[in-house]
């Protein structure tokens, strides 16, 4: 006895077959679920020795070899970064060398070293944007550009975020020193006509651009959301609400006309040889072969798109309808008989009411199948919605712009799965789900939906249909 | 195992006031009368003969079990009673009119829980009267009565999924009866039950019995609650379901857990196990079992 009080309790196991876990271990694992992969793409994105296989410039850059112009913002791989300001050093070894000789111009005309010369001004022109010396807008402004070559020469400003590397400030000081004394200010027409030396490419480690970090796509996901739309470009809660506009038309539709038939199919063996054959053969057709067709019938606009979520959704819904119409406890259907249910009382009063839990599990997954199906959806006809989006920004590689609004895509449909699952307790609480969500607070204050649904149904179905005892003592 | 007979009883032997009641009984007007009633099946290998030739009938306020060996078509008969099941050769007569299909004037107890999930007790105990056309406060009243008589009038409000189910069934009964019916047909509906709850149910069952105007027909397997319960048992043999004997048990009424042991009870039981246990099958109980301990280690 001594020992058993001395000893610590027993220490539940993490891993046992088929054994639930306590309610706080559950809610741990829960939140690790979704902690880990955020908290993996955070180290992968963060931390330079895990991946970053490319290097993001700062500056701008060019090899006059090559046409390649790179600006700041582009990667480049790590094998031909080095390559690549190697040949950038050996371009401006060259001009020195040129310089040196009797034809210091090469032959070439001084209209066109003064170009190749404002190009060069111009590459810094990044690195001062991002230290907020000067706006996105104001790249191309010569005259505050060159006093900046001025102040970074003469020490007079230095760079920080990011910093010039050492040889980049030697070189704009070896070229200040001779631009300076052509002009102390830019004069466009009055600008050095010698050749000055490029800038070496400058960069940070980086992920490629289809990896963003969090916290840009963080960053662009605020944006996009806050900036206006304008003209025939919607805003993006405009987008959402489009896009969730065609995934709950087309499953609403498919649900009205789909879950009467599921019903009759699972009812009747009549209706269930008729129907099921037929759509079981149709869904084997993806909703996809049938946009071009679809746009045919609809036309433009939104029609089409919610038709092809109504075709993808519901040839599936009847057939999972009838299913699970099919699998109500048939000694229910015998009990109501016994107590004096006619054919038609057996549909209204047992199979609709018996099936309703499992119909409303059904429809919520049907609901998650039909969100599968809006990209497709959305780029049937003229593309639009959240889809539209994720092309443009997609084709132009901003991937930190299409990360926010996959993950949003994600979110719309998981957030109202959860809702629709906890809302299942409520309306029906004579399911396990309805014992356990009565004893969640959120859901206790809810509880005037399902009185008022039990009014509504109690309400809607007449008492009396028919007289059984006719059919009882005729047949 | 039953013990052998004292005293020789014989169980055909009834006390002057059991033979009375029983002259009483037969006086009474027929409710169900079967009449050389046969069922086959068709199954892949060919017809099962489930039940042939059964003739018998119910009197009024009558308690009458059905007994038999597994698969002998107990459930085949009461079903085809309920009208869930079409005879292939016979028929059943209710206070004189052939029966075809379910209807309301025969309640009926399955041994699966039978009520309706998304109905509360008393929703479920109005569900008859509401398909008749009834509705209102006098039948919440007489809902409330019925579920009264079974004691759940604390659970009138609960769900099914919140009931034992020994409550499920008393609710089940109280469903069946609410509709009035002329006989209410059960199908084992204590074998789910473990035996305490089991002995309160058949106690349930005989006061609701004896204090309305009902007749029952139960099916069941255990011995004890056959004697305990009825007024006559019929036995049913097995390939095909023939009857085997119709028994009236000589235990006076009222009935009470003391007769267990009174030689009227434990003769009735011999009879009835000696009918579906014949001697010759009993050999088909001992295991051909081998000696696997040593000598000498003997637990008898
Ligand atoms: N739907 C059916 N199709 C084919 N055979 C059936 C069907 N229903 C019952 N049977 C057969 O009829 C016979 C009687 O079955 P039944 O269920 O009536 O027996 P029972 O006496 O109720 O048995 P138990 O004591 O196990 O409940 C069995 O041999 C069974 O296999
Ligand atoms: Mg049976």
């Amino acid at each position: 006895m001594s020992r058993s009080t001395t000893s610590p309790p027993p220490r539940e196991p993490w891993f046992a077959v088929r054994r639930d876990l306590s309610a706080k271990r559950a809610t741990v694992l829960t939140i690790i679920s979704f902690a880990l992969p955020l908290a993996i793409w955070a180290a992968v994105s963060y931390l330079p020795f895990l991946w970053h296989p490319d290097i993001r410039l700062q500056l701008s850059a060019d090899r006059e070899d090559v046409t390649t112009v790179y600006i700041a913002g582009d990667r480049v791989s790590k094998g031909f970064f080095p390559e690549f300001t190697e040949a950038v050093r050996a371009q401006n070894q060259a001009v020195e060398e040129q310089l040196k000789s009797e034809d210091p111009l090469g032959g070439i005309s001084d209209s066109s070293v003064r170009r190749a010369n404002k190009k060069i001004l111009r590459h810094l022109s990044p690195i001062l944007i991002s230290n907020g010396i000067i706006t996105e807008e104001q790249s191309k402004d010569d005259e505050t550009i060159y006093k900046a070559w001025g102040d970074i020469a003469t020490g007079a400003w230095v760079p920080k975020s990011p910093a010039l590397t050492d040889e980049n400030i030697e070189i704009v000081k070896r070229n200040w020193a001779v631009m300076s004394e052509v002009s102390p200010v830019y004069d466009s027409d009055n600008f050095i006509s010698v050749p000055i030396i490029s800038l070496i490419p400058q960069g940070k480690p980086s992920n490629p651009d289809y990896l963003p970090d969090p916290g840009q796509v963080f960053k662009s996901g605020a944006k996009a959301f806050t900036s206006p739309g304008e003209g025939d470009r919607p805003s993006m809660i405009q987008r959402v609400r489009h896009s969730i506009f065609i995934v709950f038309g087309g499953f609403l539709l498919a649900a009205l006309v789909g879950v009467p038939i599921g019903v009759l199919c699972g009812t009747y063996a009549f209706f269930s040889k008729l129907i099921e054959p037929f759509t079981d053969f149709f869904r084997y057709m993806p909703a996809p072969t049938f946009s071009t067709l679809l746009v045919a019938i609809f036309l433009a606009n939104d029609a089409p798109k919610i038709a092809l979520v109504f075709v993808g959704t519901f040839f599936q819904l009847v057939l999972v309808v009838a299913n699970t119409t099919r699998r109500l406890d048939l000694p229910l259907l015998e009990a109501a008989q016994t107590l004096g249910a006619n054919q038609r009382q057996l549909l209204t009063h047992v199979v609709i009411p018996g099936i309703l839990p499992n119909l409303y599990n059904d429809l919520r997954i049907l609901l998650g199948w039909a969100w599968t199906w809006l990209v497709i959806a959305e780029l049937v006809g003229v593309k639009s919605g959240l889809t539209e989006f994720i092309e443009t920004q997609g084709r132009f590689r901003n991937f930190d712009m299409v990360f926010p609004i996959i993950i949003l895509i994600g979110v719309i449909g998981f957030t109202t799965d959860q809702i629709l699952a906890l809302l299942r307790g409520v309306i029906f609480p004579y399911t396990e789900d309805g014992a356990a969500a009565s004893a969640n607070p959120l859901v206790k204050a809810l509880m005037f939906i399902p009185r008022w649904f039990r009014q509504a149904v109690s309400e809607r179905l007449p008492a009396d249909l028919a007289n059984h005892k006719s059919l009882s003592t005729k047949a | 195992m039953i013990p052998p007979v004292i005293d020789n009883l014989d169980y055909r032997e009834q006390s002057p006031e059991v033979k009375d009641r029983f002259t009483k009984l037969k006086q009474r007007p027929v409710v169900l009368s079967v009449d050389n009633l046969g069922k086959t099946f068709p199954t892949p290998g060919g017809e099962v003969t489930a039940l042939k030739g059964v003739d018998f009938e119910v009197f009024r306020r009558e308690f009458m079990c059905v007994i038999g060996p597994s698969g002998c078509g107990k459930s085949t008969l009461i079903r085809i009673l309920a009208g869930l099941e079409v005879e292939t050769n016979g028929q059943v007569l209710l206070d004189g009119n052939p029966v075809a299909g379910p209807g309301p004037d025969r309640g009926m107890v399955f041994q699966s829980y039978t009520l309706f999930p998304w109905l509360t007790v008393k929703q479920n105990v109005m569900f008859g009267p509401k398909m008749e056309g009834k509705s209102g406060t006098s039948v919440e009243a007489d809902a409330r009565q019925w579920i009264d008589l079974v004691g759940l009038s604390q659970f009138e409000n609960s769900y099914p999924h919140q009931l034992s189910g020994g409550m499920k069934q008393r609710v089940a009964i109280a469903r069946a009866l609410a509709n009035r019916p002329r006989i209410l047909l059960m199908d084992e509906p204590f074998g789910a039950l473990d035996a305490q709850t089991r002995a309160q149910m058949q106690n349930y069952l005989l006061q609701i019995w004896r204090n309305l105007d009902i007749t029952i027909l139960f099916i069941t397997h255990d011995l004890d609650e056959a004697v305990y319960l009825s007024d006559r048992i019929l036995v049913l043999k097995a390939d095909p379901g023939e009857v085997d004997e119709i028994i009236e048990v000589p235990v006076p009424h009222p009935r009470s857990l003391d007769q267990f042991i009174t030689p009227e009870f434990v003769a009735t039981k011999h009879r009835i196990n000696q009918l579906i246990h014949p001697e010759s099958e009993s050999k088909e109980d001992v295991l051909p079992f081998p000696r696997m301990t040593a000598e000498g280690d003997d637990v008898e």
